[in-house]
């Protein structure tokens, strides 16, 4: 029987693997990947709550307004990153440096 | 039905923001001649009017649709105070006095002006986690455009790239931190959550609603820029056009506080009369004393050795926060109105030093403090200006920065001895900021400048702003009896 | 083993190893197809959670929307004879620390001889009654235009504003 926990040990695996890539990637799309784990796995937690918990539906509508706010946030980065690509012809972060006091 | 149709009517000056905010997207699409005049004055039109419905709505209160957000005195206000901060940036700072702003299209700007001010008021009033990570969201995918306007200049895209990296990885976690609230108590909504909690934990659950809030903590840090979620501030506030910058020293982070006072008022504590209970006896006040203390030191010290204008006033911004996390701490009645005073006096005497900030850049070119030696000769009014709103973000009496210190540290003070040690470093920490501040005054008045310069002219519609701003620095002591007791109104007591 | 959980075992396996691929990858290219995989592997678990209308969301605009676009991020932002689209890799070895910790903290299993459990195993959900696997897409529906009337009015405002941003920020100045 696959229980609650289970989904939950997923998540939990699957956010730290996020949170791995976001703090040792130097490149920004690989960034914003690490970030897209965190939200699928904080996605897989209330999908399953909803499922395991009282049985209403909040935690996957909850689900379903973080994929659309996923979508406008990866489509703003990548407008940056393409823009800063133009300009100075590097994807990494590090390099991103005139910045500094 | 009946519930949709009393919600609008208590939503309406939201419902005007976004009925302008479509037709300046209208407008501006048409490329006619006029746009940008019609943009300006349908901007100006919407706020004001938004604004005025907001002062009508001010006494009603109750759930609207559904209980998605809420309409309270405490919502009220922030909703007056958020409007109201757009409307003062849009009148301020215009196209002509901004050399950064200069030449661009100005018709997104209003447009993204309206959707950031939408965004601010649906996050001061949500009431459900899902309603609250969704606007928490609009404020900063709006502001990462915000700062990346200047779209041929490297330095506003840099920063906007790490605004927004820093701003995914933050609100990211603390998306983990609401699921797993919403799996600990089964509800996403704010008064069920309270319920919930205040039934009492066991000790594993007591663990879990630690972490919960360690990782819901990372998105409130985020958009008040409070340590150690400050790392974005100081790159983000130099990089991005400087009306930006003065907007979201300002706006997001009043929105910020907005959030974390209802996360306690209406998540967490009881509010009545006198110090709140925390409900779950969850000493949540611990942890945020500690980041406020953080907040204000780090800010504080890093702006000591700063000589970029923007970079200092962002050091100092997140200095501010830490007092303002003062008011959310104390939490009672008392320390919900010092937030409020707090966060006027922090919207006028800020915009006013970003204000003279931009005016120089303006005439000289330069955000640099060594550009600085010799204003005093040649625009002695706009020296007292930038004098006044620093002397008041200082805290000197009578300026209204003052008065926001004083009811904070005695909202504090007010909760007892055990509370005294955190005043003390409030109080220390106000002198540590007077050093730099006054080091600004010194270069402005007395450093002599390597060359003579001639006067610099401001415009006649620049110096009416500043005058005004100056004025809303001093003059509210004299009607201060009865701004304290409206603004006691609104705390609730 | 029931066949649920040799479904749940395949698709915790192939979204927890992709998801790794993504991290661990040296090319941007493998790291952007792992996530494919990963989307895939969580939206199948969705399915075994009995969100039918969640699991065709995930696939629409996570795989059909959001990873091309990353795709297109990754391309654009490299030249196209650049075979080994290489990212480079910081601070592994404290990377590695801090995710340890925290897939110990969230979710270690050691019961024995100490109570170590994580904090997923820890805690005490509010477990209730569940939702038995049905057809969610007409109630998620009444909800969209019901109760959750509010954001989702107001998620069609942040799409306008990420549209017309997206679009301002990319498009080129006249002068330039």
């Amino acid at each position: 029987m696959i229980a609650l926990q289970h989904y939950l040990a997923v998540s939990a695996v699957l956010f730290s693997l996020g949170m791995l890539g976001i703090l040792t990637r130097r490149n920004a799309v690989n960034v914003l990947m690490g970030v897209e784990l965190v939200l699928n796995s904080a996605n897989l937690n209330l999908v399953a709550f909803s499922r395991f918990g009282p049985g209403n539906l909040q935690g996957q509508l909850f689900a379903v307004f973080v994929i659309v706010i996923a979508a406008a946030e990866v489509a703003v980065a990548l407008a940056i990153v393409l823009t800063l690509y133009r300009l100075r012809r590097t994807p990494n972060l590090d390099e991103a440096d005139i910045l500094r006091g | 039905m009946q519930d949709v149709l009393t919600s609008v009517k208590w939503f309406e000056p939201e419902l005007i923001l976004t009925g302008v905010l479509l037709l300046v997207v209208l407008v501006d699409s048409t490329l006619a001649a006029w746009r940008n005049v019609a943009a300006r004055v349908l901007t100006v039109g919407g706020l004001l009017l938004a604004l005025v419905r907001v002062v009508e709505l001010r006494g009603v209160s109750g759930e609207i649709f559904s209980g998605m957000a809420v309409v309270d005195p405490l919502a009220s206000f922030f909703k007056a105070l958020l409007i109201g901060a757009s409307l003062l940036v849009i009148l301020a700072f215009t196209f002509r006095n901004s050399r950064e702003l200069h030449g661009l299209g100005q018709g997104e700007f209003y447009a993204l002006m309206l959707a950031v001010t939408i965004s601010n008021v649906l996050m001061a009033t949500a009431n459900d986690l899902a309603m609250l990570y969704l606007a928490l969201e609009m404020v900063s995918i709006t502001s990462y455009v915000m700062v990346a306007y200047m779209k041929g200049d490297r330095m506003s895209n840099e920063a906007s790239l790490k605004y927004i990296l820093f701003g995914a990885v933050s609100t990211g976690t603390m998306l983990y931190g609401l699921s797993l609230l919403y799996g600990l108590t089964g509800n996403t909504s704010l008064p069920a959550i309270r319920d919930f909690l205040a039934a009492g934990l066991t000790d594993a659950n007591r663990l879990a609603v630690y972490a919960i809030a360690l990782l819901v903590f990372a998105g409130f840090g985020f958009k008040t820029a409070a340590v150690p979620f400050h790392f974005w501030c100081p790159d983000v506030y130099q990089g991005a056009p400087t009306p930006v910058t003065a907007f979201l020293s300002v706006a997001p982070k009043a929105a910020g506080f907005a959030i974390m006072m209802r996360f306690f008022y209406q998540g967490l504590a009881t509010p009545r009369a006198g110090p709140w209970d925390l409900v779950g006896t969850i000493d949540w006040a611990r942890v945020l004393i500690l980041v406020s203390v953080l907040t204000m030191t780090v800010g504080n010290v890093a702006a000591l050795t700063q000589t970029n204008m923007k970079r200092l006033l962002a050091y100092s911004s997140i200095a501010h926060a830490g007092y303002i996390m003062m008011g959310v701490v104390a939490l009672s009645q008392n320390g919900a109105r010092a937030l409020m005073i707090y966060l006027l006096a922090y919207l006028v005497m800020n915009l006013g030093a970003f204000l003279v900030v931009t005016l120089v850049h303006l005439h000289e070119g330069t955000f640099d403090l060594r550009d600085y030696p010799g204003l005093y000769r040649r625009s002695p009014f706009l020296t007292l200006a930038m004098a006044v709103f620093l002397l008041s973000l200082m805290g000197i009496p009578p300026l209204v920065g003052f008065m926001g210190k004083l009811y904070v540290f005695a909202a504090i003070v007010e909760r007892g001895p055990s509370y005294f040690w955190y005043a003390a470093v409030g109080a220390v920490n106000a002198a540590i900021a007077a050093y730099y501040y006054a080091r600004i005054l010194k270069t402005m008045i007395i450093d002599t400048p390597p060359a003579e310069k001639p006067p610099l002219r401001l415009a006649f519609a620049d110096a009416t702003w500043v005058s005004l701003l100056l004025a809303a620095n001093v003059l509210p002591l004299l009607w201060w009896a009865r701004i304290e007791a409206s603004l006691s109104l609104y705390a609730g007591r | 083993m029931s066949a649920e959980a040799a479904v749940f075992y395949l698709f915790a396996a192939v979204t927890v190893a992709s998801g790794a691929v993504v991290v661990l990858a040296r090319s941007l290219i493998y790291s952007a197809f792992a996530l494919l995989f990963t989307f895939f592997g969580v939206a199948g678990l969705y399915v075994l959670l009995g969100a039918d209308f969640l699991a065709a969301t995930q696939l629409l605009i996570y795989v059909g929307g959001i990873l091309v676009l990353l795709l297109f991020g990754v391309m654009l932002t490299h030249k196209l004879y650049d075979l080994d689209l290489r990212s480079e890799v910081t601070q592994f070895l404290p990377g590695i620390i801090v995710a340890t910790g925290l897939i110990l903290i969230l979710a270690s299993p050691v019961r024995w001889p100490l109570d170590l459990r994580g904090l997923m195993f820890r805690t005490q959900w509010a477990v209730g009654a569940g939702r038995p696997p049905a057809a969610t897409t007409a109630e998620i529906g009444q909800l969209f235009m019901g109760r959750y009337l509010l954001p989702f009015e107001a998620a069609s405002i942040l799409l306008l504003v990420a549209l017309m941003g997206a679009a301002m920020i990319v498009r080129r100045r006249k002068d330039a």
